[in-house]
């Protein structure tokens, strides 16, 4: 037994101490089995290796400790989270980017294990420094990127994720392995992280980018019904119908299984949605009511109520543009409120969240809607403008750097001068 | 306002002690500093989430964290008459008595830019509850920003306020970024 | 006229001319709503502006729906049965006949001079006619039979013809449309096309085909030496018609405009074709179409100053008068003398169904035109001008402004209409945010999916090997990609 760890212990010191990087990487993927028969005597391999020349090894140690069945003592369960701690804070950024799966693996391991204990806000700042080590610029994807957000939502606490969901993607980080012909990146991450940054958005109302993050998970190419994209699009409709008052279409790309097999599945959602644009308010309460089990099964009864209240709003706005004044009870029997006091709230609240510019005058219970007071003068507007072209003209030159690589890219020279090449048909179809 | 930036900075930290405390339990003061900052910035989402996520060990053995989340659930309604109870109801202990000062005269301040903005005409009960101050202190105070006050109906008059936008940049930093812009378009 | 009864007008107007159909259940409501109204229509010379089976369905139409004048229609419409070989309708009028006089004896016995003039049914008649009818058939049946040994083309179509006729006066419209439609094979020159055209459209209206009118009228216009061979009168005779038809399917289909474009297109004088239309349908239909659809400038193009159309309108002075007096921006005269004809209108089985809808078309249209001048409007007098109370303008005005058929917003305070100023400028800028922002949001979408396929990144079933398979699905989606980036 011992005699097994020992080896295992010297192999990697030899390798790590020759820099061959590459063998080491096998022998760990395939010593995996070893050491989780021994697992007793982990801690022991653990002090005779160096954090910053054993990375590789301490990471496989790390990662069979946490797949091993789950020990009884309580010692053993409180250094697997220190010592992973310890480890992501201080390994070798350089040799843990060559076994990538394996050090996200520790990851998604940590973050199963800190949820269980119920204890998500003692990760994130680790995981943090887990993406900054394996990702090789700020816009690259991990799939540790997922277990953080997941960590933010279990935790209700959202600003650590809101630094990172900020960030465009741009890239998506190669966490290849080096013996098996698996996927590159598993789909699963990639759909857990737009489905749970979007809720990071929904929670702190941002609902523009949460629509976007949702839009995401459904578009992914997909050939099979995810849930995770099924509750994505559940998701999507609802705050479509917040942010636009209907069910944007989903753009041409779109795998056919949203169309065959997920939207079938949301009918309620899409009832909610019909109710909604007829703009009563007694049709959608009337949905709300006939399929409140299905939206509380599904969680989304508190979205599905601010979808409801949205629509008294919405209601409002279509009377700013057709009134320029209006008595308060006459607003409130116009969009179904019970009472004038009712849509002065309403309408206060609006007022102060710039939905609607209109005065109250209490003495003759009256409304004027007024037209948005923005005039698009002053340096303001022209800061404004900047900004924005600028943004733009990033985005433009990104697109054009993207269509420049592809141009040298020898697969596609070589596919567009006629030499067709059938087993990589994707290569040149990236080209404009 | 002095006071704004060394909020934020002062929030920043506390969000990252929090991160960092052991076992992801911070100290009662943390909670109770931080939960007070959140009502302050009206960031009344992150003090709800703040809020939840707060032990039920910490809750109990620091009353004060109830009545402080009080105030934010009357934000939340948008109750302002009971926001002011809510707030002028306890004496606050040192840690966050100086927030919460700032607290109320935050909303109060909104409070009173609100009403700028959406009445042309408004009761002085109205007024009253929106501020939470007396009638005798309530009209001084709006004649003071030019807002009449017609004593036999009992209304205030309050005058919108124009916001003036400041802020100019400097115009060899604006032909620099024409010459992008310009240069841009073109190609 | 309460809008009920538009709407149970609608609901007969589905199929009157299914004779054969069950008497209507609420045939009570109808006749509270009629004795009263209804008195300026001249049911003789009404009649006499069509023939065949037109001028039956139209009496028939007037029977359902107008109680004060069924037992005259009934009595002109038995009567004029009588030249035909129709035996079917015949008991059909009858039988009608029958319910209304049971009807007038029990409660109203002091008529005793109408029952005095009720025809009685006549068995003999029946049986005699309806021996003749069969003797008819036989005959034209075995002169087709000749025909087709002998192999003469132009006899053997006549010989389809004079049968499709035969079937037509027996009331037979399925047989009497096949007969017409072979004889197609039989044609031989433009002139026997458009014949065979003219016949098939006439049968199809009677059924209520319209999509079936519609492709015929377009063969006839195709047919080639149509416009040529034709002598110029006769030609205009046929124009006439085909665009009459059309004119009364598009109308049938709800397609107002093109429907009136179709009748102001009719020449008066060859409009002579009573088993279809009359004269006064074409300027009415045409003239109402064109009131709700076209604008003022159209209006003015092709209804008043059209010297065609001018004849039509002679025919029907006080339609002439509803257009003029729009035209002159005079709603509440114009309005008002729209509610006039509004019960004769109701009487007549093509345009009744859609009368609610036309008139609110040009409700909506008077409306709009009415404002179009002002930067304010005094919603009291607008609403006197439209003979509406102000709550009820409100609303109409609420939804043309939703619709953004008006630029205006409502002061319901003090009641006034104001124009809508719209800042171009700010409008401009509104909209280039806009679009800027979609660009971003698609840019980065695109730049992520490039990312994402890159990567070969894709959903699959979780128990199945996928290899190769997953390579060659990816390569649509990208195709897609670089369309949408294009």
């Amino acid at each position: 037994m011992a005699s097994a760890l020992e080896q295992f212990v010297n192999t990697v010191r030899t390798l790590s101490s020759h820099g061959n990087f590459r063998e080491l990487c096998e022998y760990l993927s395939k010593s995996s089995e070893v050491l989780v028969k021994n697992t007793q005597h982990l801690d022991n391999v653990l002090e005779t290796l160096d954090i910053q020349q054993h990375s590789l090894g301490i990471l496989t140690v790390l990662c069979a400790k946490f797949s091993a069945p789950a020990t009884t003592g309580n010692n053993a369960q409180d250094n697997r989270f220190t010592q992973t701690q310890e480890f992501i804070l201080n390994c070798n950024g350089e040799h843990i980017r060559l076994a990538p799966d394996t050090f996200a693996e520790l990851c998604h391991l940590l973050t199963n294990y800190l949820v269980e204990q119920k204890q998500p806000l003692k990760g994130i700042c680790i995981l943090e420094k887990a993406i900054s080590k394996l990702r090789l610029f700020d816009s690259q994807l991990t799939s540790i990127h997922a277990d953080l957000c997941q960590l933010c939502v279990v935790a209700k606490c959202f600003k650590p994720a809101l630094k990172l969901i900020d960030i465009d993607i741009t890239g998506i980080c190669q966490e290849q392995s080096y013996n098996t012909n698996g996927p590159q990146f598993d789909a699963k991450y990639f759909l857990l992280y737009y489905y749970y940054g979007g809720l990071v958005y929904l929670a702190v109302r941002n609902l523009e980018r949460a629509l976007y993050f949702f839009e995401v998970a459904i578009t992914t190419p997909a050939h099979a019904v995810s849930h995770i994209m099924l509750e994505a699009y559940k998701k999507y409709i609802l705050v479509s119908l917040l942010l636009h008052g209907k069910i944007l279409l989903l753009p041409k790309y779109a795998s056919q299984v949203v169309n065959r097999f997920i939207k079938p599945l949301s009918q309620p959602y899409h009832d909610l949605a019909t109710a909604f644009t007829s703009n009563s308010s007694a049709e959608l309460n009337a949905v709300l009511t006939r399929h409140t089990e299905v939206f509380t099964r599904d969680h989304n009864l508190g979205l599905v109520k601010q979808v409801s209240s949205v629509l008294y709003k919405k209601n409002i706005q279509r009377l700013t543009k057709t009134f320029l004044t209006l008595s308060l009870s006459d607003v409130a029997s116009r969009v179904g409120l019970s009472s004038p006091s009712e849509a002065e709230s309403h309408i206060l609240q609006m007022i102060e969240t710039r939905q609607i510019f209109a005065t109250i005058n209490q003495k003759d219970g009256m409304v004027i809607f007024r037209d948005e007071p923005e005039k698009f003068s002053g340096p303001e507007v022209l800061k404004g403008l900047e900004e924005q072209l600028q943004l733009c003209m990033d985005l433009d030159k990104q697109i054009l750097s993207m269509d420049e690589e592809i141009q040298v890219n020898p697969q596609y020279v070589k596919k567009s001068t006629g030499f067709q090449e059938e087993e990589q048909p994707n290569k040149s179809t990236y080209a404009m | 306002m002095v006071m704004n930036n060394n909020i934020d900075k002062l929030a920043e930290d506390l969000e990252k002690q929090e991160l960092e405390a052991p076992n992801g339990v911070a100290t009662p003061q943390l909670y109770e500093q931080l939960l007070a900052i959140y009502l302050y910035q009206n960031d009344l989402c992150n003090a709800k989430y703040l809020w939840k996520r707060i032990p039920e060990s910490v809750k109990t053995s620091a009353p004060e964290l109830k009545n402080i989340w009080a105030v934010g659930q009357c934000m939340w309604r948008r109750d302002f008459p009971g926001i002011y109870k809510a707030l002028n109801k306890v004496t606050w202990s040192d840690t966050v008595a100086d927030i919460m000062k700032e607290v109320q005269e935050s909303i109060r301040n909104r409070a009173v830019d609100l009403i700028s903005q959406a009445y042309s005409s408004i009761t002085i009960d109205t007024v009253c509850a929106m501020t939470g101050l007396t009638p005798d202190i309530c009209i001084p105070a709006c004649a003071e920003k030019g807002w009449s006050f017609e004593a036999d109906t009992n209304m205030i008059h309050p005058v919108r306020q124009v916001v003036e936008p400041a802020g100019q940049t400097s115009s060899e930093d604006q032909l620099y970024k024409l010459t992008d812009f310009v240069s841009f378009l073109e190609n | 006229m309460p809008l009920f009864v538009a709407s149970t007008m609608a609901q007969n107007a589905v199929e009157p001319m299914q004779v054969d159909a069950p008497p209507e259940d609420n045939d009570n409501n109808e006749e509270e709503n009629y004795v009263v109204e209804n008195p300026s229509l001249d049911l003789e010379v009404y009649a006499n502006s069509y023939t065949g089976l037109a001028k039956l369905y139209r009496l028939i139409y007037i029977i359902d729906h107008c109680p004060s004048l069924r037992l005259e229609a009934l009595k002109m419409a038995i009567s004029y049965v009588m030249t035909t070989y129709n035996v079917n309708l015949y008991q059909v009028l009858h039988q009608k006949l029958a319910e209304v006089t049971t009807a007038l004896n029990v409660p109203d016995v002091a008529a005793p001079s109408t029952s005095q003039d009720i025809p009685a049914i006549d068995n003999m008649w029946m049986e005699t006619r309806s021996k003749k009818a069969a003797l008819k058939l036989e005959k034209l049946d075995n002169d087709l039979k000749n025909y087709k040994s002998n192999s003469i083309k132009e006899s053997i179509r006549r010989g389809h013809d004079d049968l499709g006729d035969h079937y037509l006066d027996c009331g037979d419209l399925s047989n009497a449309l096949k007969c017409y439609s072979r004889a197609r094979d039989y044609c031989t020159s433009g002139k026997h096309v458009v014949n065979m055209c003219l016949n098939v459209i006439k049968v199809s209206v009677y059924l209520q085909n319209w999509s079936h009118v519609l492709s015929y009228v377009s063969k006839a216009e195709s047919t080639p030496d149509f416009c040529e061979t034709q002598t110029k009168d006769s030609n205009q005779v046929i124009m006439t018609r085909l665009k009459c038809a059309a004119g009364l399917a598009e109308l049938a289909t709800k397609k107002y405009k093109s429907a009136a474009k179709h009748f102001l297109q009719a020449n008066l004088d060859h409009c002579d074709f009573p088993e279809l239309l009359s004269p006064n349908n074409v300027a009415m239909y045409g003239g109402l179409c064109a009131l709700a659809t076209f604008d003022r400038h159209e209006l003015q193009k092709n209804v008043i100053f059209s010297s065609s159309f001018k004849l039509f309108l002679e025919l029907e002075p006080q339609l002439r008068d509803i257009i003029f007096k729009f035209y002159e921006s005079k709603y509440a005269q114009c309005l008002k003398l729209l509610d006039e004809i509004k019960d004769n209108l109701l009487l007549d089985m093509y345009i009744a169904p859609h009368i609610s809808t036309l008139y609110m078309q040009i409700r909506n249209r008077a409306l709009i035109q009415y404002f179009s001048p002002y930067l304010s409007a005094d919603m009291h007098k607008m609403a006197e001008a439209f003979n509406r109370t102000v709550p009820a303008l409100e609303d109409e005005l609420m939804q043309l402004i939703l619709e953004g058929q008006i630029q205006a917003r409502i002061d319901s305070h003090n009641k006034i209409l104001f124009a809508k100023d719209v800042d171009q400028r700010s409008t401009t800028f509104e909209k280039s945010l806009l679009i800027g922002k979609e660009y971003q949001r698609r840019t980065r979408m695109l730049i992520l999916r490039a990312a994402v396929l890159k990567n070969k990144i894709h959903v699959k079933s979780p128990q199945r090997e996928t290899g190769q398979a997953g390579d060659i699905t990816i390569a649509p989606g990208t195709s897609t990609v670089l369309t949408a980036r294009n």
